[in-house]
């Protein structure tokens, strides 16, 4: 189903280039040559093309984890990206507040620092959740945009701007920044570049950690069973004597300390400080698209993040070499969600009209992204 | 720091009022089609979506035909386009709506800057001549009331028309049977069947409703406020009109009320030289007044019993 949804996604796509006058071959050469380095005809540097995409990959899978661990749990974690600046901001704050440290000890603290900030902004919405019923998706949104102000706020004309007018914060101290895989060094010549220029970095492997956690978190630990059972039914895990508010508000805290650590591993290992770039930031939502294409499992999240990861890189050389605006990977993300939420691929294999027949109940393989509508509707825990 | 007393004289200005509810109406118009999305049961976030796909083919239309009408006409259309593709995501094939929100808020962003560069390149989208905008329009003799006449009746065609729709909806909501049909479609669907009423028209018809609504405010924000179109232009105002939406629980005077507080904020952003605040923290206002709202601090806000339930015929 997954690939179907790919698919189909790629079909549309290719009829809105072919509906708009844009060669829809020439921007798919260009998506591959950009996101995998393969079938490049413009003298891209594949090393440098797949350096790009995992670099993209790395936030991607961290936040994808912090959207589908929710999901679990029948919670809609939409607040991604608000608990991934959440995270950058307290990575740069303590980043340059301790600058002088050694890495053995600043880097922990950069890490942990931006987990915990990312836990507490998830957390509003996970104990709004629990004690007033106050759905999660609404509050996450809102606390989305407090994040994206603080940032501005923060760097420009705020107290992090690194000089008025730069919309920049300072750097963060060498202590706080994950070595990057290869040696950054000019002279040394690596795929018939300098080293320095592939930015790929040691946070590649925290993203895998962070899936493998994710993993047995969810299927070895009594604590994964208490977010499974709440996620199939609020009213039978009561019974079955889990405590339902405490599972929506460590649930919500954990996905945004994973989501934290994206923002906290994305300055350490790539941008080393705050800049504008991070206005206009949507891995957290790029996130969802992860979460239900990966179809909430680790590997799933881990295939889809690469996807996701090769668009946006590949974007941006369909953009040079074909002259079509890279915003084209916006409109493949929007109709591959459309189609996994849909499920047009099933409806079209059930022949039409349009799903009519469709079950009501969900594909068990699903996360139960669904099915936090009907809990939705169910009063506050507590309440009844 | 300004003193005090700045910002008490800030407040008596009628500039300040009539900017307020220039920016109030502009959150308005989306709220409303929320309103109406939500009470039918289907929850829509997609609303800055629809608001930006507005501005930009309104930007696009009046280019092209110089004509501010025709191209608001085109705005609204494209917006009620774009909530269509959530109401057959979300009504017909039962997909999460809050997915389908999301899908169209990413496809709304996408498309309009990937048509932007498939129709003029390169280059700037370019700028609505100033006789091309929605024009502003004095109400004679009313505008001569002192203080009052400036802040109602020196505004622009929209604001009059958003003011007028407001009341428009409350009434259609809370006191025609059509009112009564779209309420119990969202609070009871399978009641509402049994009663005999098309729940999937009723759901149709409020969602698309929604998209025009906020395609007419696309249209205000892109010809009206401003003369042309910039990538993701609208800036989160969709989602502040859902936050206005709940901050005035699901009410069109609430919601209103709630703009009204949300325009004032954004007027006393712009009038920014007066008081020394970041107009960053400012921008904040609304979203963290919703958080307040939501934690019950100031009463419970509860959506429709059915809201973001797909209808299947037949269940329980």
């Amino acid at each position: 189903m997954p690939v179907g949804s790919v698919l189909f996604a790629f079909v549309i796509g290719a009829l809105i280039c072919v509906v708009t006058g844009a060669n829809p071959i020439a921007a798919y050469a260009g998506l591959v040559c950009g996101g995998l380095g393969i079938g490049c005809t413009q003298g891209e540097n594949p090393a440098l093309q797949i350096s790009n995409t995992i670099v993209f990959f790395i936030p991607l899978v961290t936040t994808g984890v912090a959207v589908a661990l929710p999901f679990r749990a029948g919670l809609f974690n939409i607040g991604a990206e608000g608990q991934l600046l959440a995270g950058s901001v307290a990575c740069c704050a303590i980043g340059i507040k301790f600058a002088d440290l050694p890495a053995p000890i600043l880097l922990p603290m950069v890490l942990v620092g931006g987990m915990a900030a990312g836990a507490i902004w998830a957390g509003i919405a996970g104990v709004l959740k629990a004690t007033v019923g106050a759905h999660e998706v609404v509050t996450t949104i809102m606390l989305n945009y407090v994040a994206q102000w603080l940032v501005r706020f923060l760097i420009v004309g705020g107290p992090l701007e690194l000089a008025p007018g730069t919309s920049k914060s300072h750097p963060i101290g060498a202590g706080a920044q994950l070595p990057t895989l290869l040696p950054a060094d000019n002279s040394v010549i690596i795929f018939g570049l300098p080293a320095s220029v592939f930015r790929v970095h040691s946070g590649l492997f925290i993203a895998l950690v962070a899936a493998a956690v994710f993993a047995f978190l969810l299927w070895r630990t009594a604590f994964g069973y208490e977010i499974r059972a709440v996620g199939q039914s609020q009213k039978a895990a009561r019974y079955a004597g889990v405590s339902v508010r405490r599972t929506i508000v460590l649930t919500m805290l954990i996905a945004g300390a994973f989501s934290g650590l994206a923002g906290a591993v994305q300055i350490a290992g790539v941008d080393h400080n705050l800049t504008d770039k991070f206005f206009n930031d949507t891995t957290g939502f790029d996130a969802i698209a992860v979460a239900l294409l990966g179809l909430g499992s680790a590997v799933g999240i881990v295939l889809a993040a690469l996807l996701f990861g090769a668009l946006h890189t590949g974007g941006a050389i369909m953009q040079s070499d074909a002259g079509i605006s890279s915003n084209l990977v916006l409109v493949l993300q929007a109709l591959i969600l459309f189609s996994i939420a849909a499920n047009f691929v099933g409806a079209i294999r059930r022949g039409l009209p349009f799903g009519r027949r469709a079950s009501p109940e969900l594909p068990t393989e699903l996360p139960p992204a669904a099915g936090l509508m009907t809990e939705a509707a169910v009063p506050p825990p507590g309440k009844t | 720091m300004s003193g005090v007393g700045d910002i008490v004289h800030l407040l008596f200005t009628a500039n300040l009022w009539q900017a307020t509810l220039a920016a109030a109406v502009l959150l308005l118009l989306p709220a409303l089609g929320g309103v109406i999305s939500e009470r039918s049961g289907v929850v829509n976030i997609a609303m800055e979506g629809m608001m930006l796909t507005g501005a930009f083919f309104a930007v696009v239309a009046d280019l092209a035909w110089h004509n501010p009408w025709l191209a608001t006409l085109v705005a609204i259309v494209a917006g009620g386009l774009m909530a269509t593709i959530h109401a057959v995501v979300s009504i017909q094939f039962r997909a999460d709506q809050i997915v389908s929100g999301i899908a169209i808020n990413i496809f709304a962003a996408g498309l309009t800057v990937f048509l932007v560069n498939r129709i003029y390149g390169l280059q700037d989208v370019g700028h609505v001549g100033p006789n091309e905008l929605l024009p502003y329009v004095d109400i004679p003799a009313l505008d001569q009331i002192p203080f009052f006449g400036q802040v109602v009746f020196d505004q622009n065609i929209v604001v009059y028309i958003a003011l007028i729709l407001l009341v428009a909806t409350h009434i259609v909501l809370f006191r025609t049977r059509l009112g009564l049909r779209i309420r119990a479609v969202g609070e009871h669907p399978q009641a509402a069947d049994t009663a005999g009423l098309n729940v999937y028209v009723i759901r149709y018809s409020a969602v698309i409703t929604s998209g025009l609504l906020s395609g007419l405010s696309g249209a205000f924000l892109a010809i009206g406020i401003s003369n042309t179109f910039v990538p993701n232009m609208t800036d989160g105002r969709g989602y502040i009109a859902l936050a206005a939406m709940i901050f005035g629980k699901w009410t069109p005077f609430g919601a209103f009320i709630a703009c009204l507080i949300f325009g004032l904020g954004q007027a006393i952003y712009d009038n920014n030289s007066i008081i020394h605040v970041s107009p960053y923290l400012l921008s904040m206002l609304p979203y963290l007044l919703t958080l307040i709202v939501l934690a019950g601090l100031v009463g419970r806000a509860t959506p429709p019993a059915a809201d973001g339930l797909p209808y299947v015929p037949g269940s329980e």
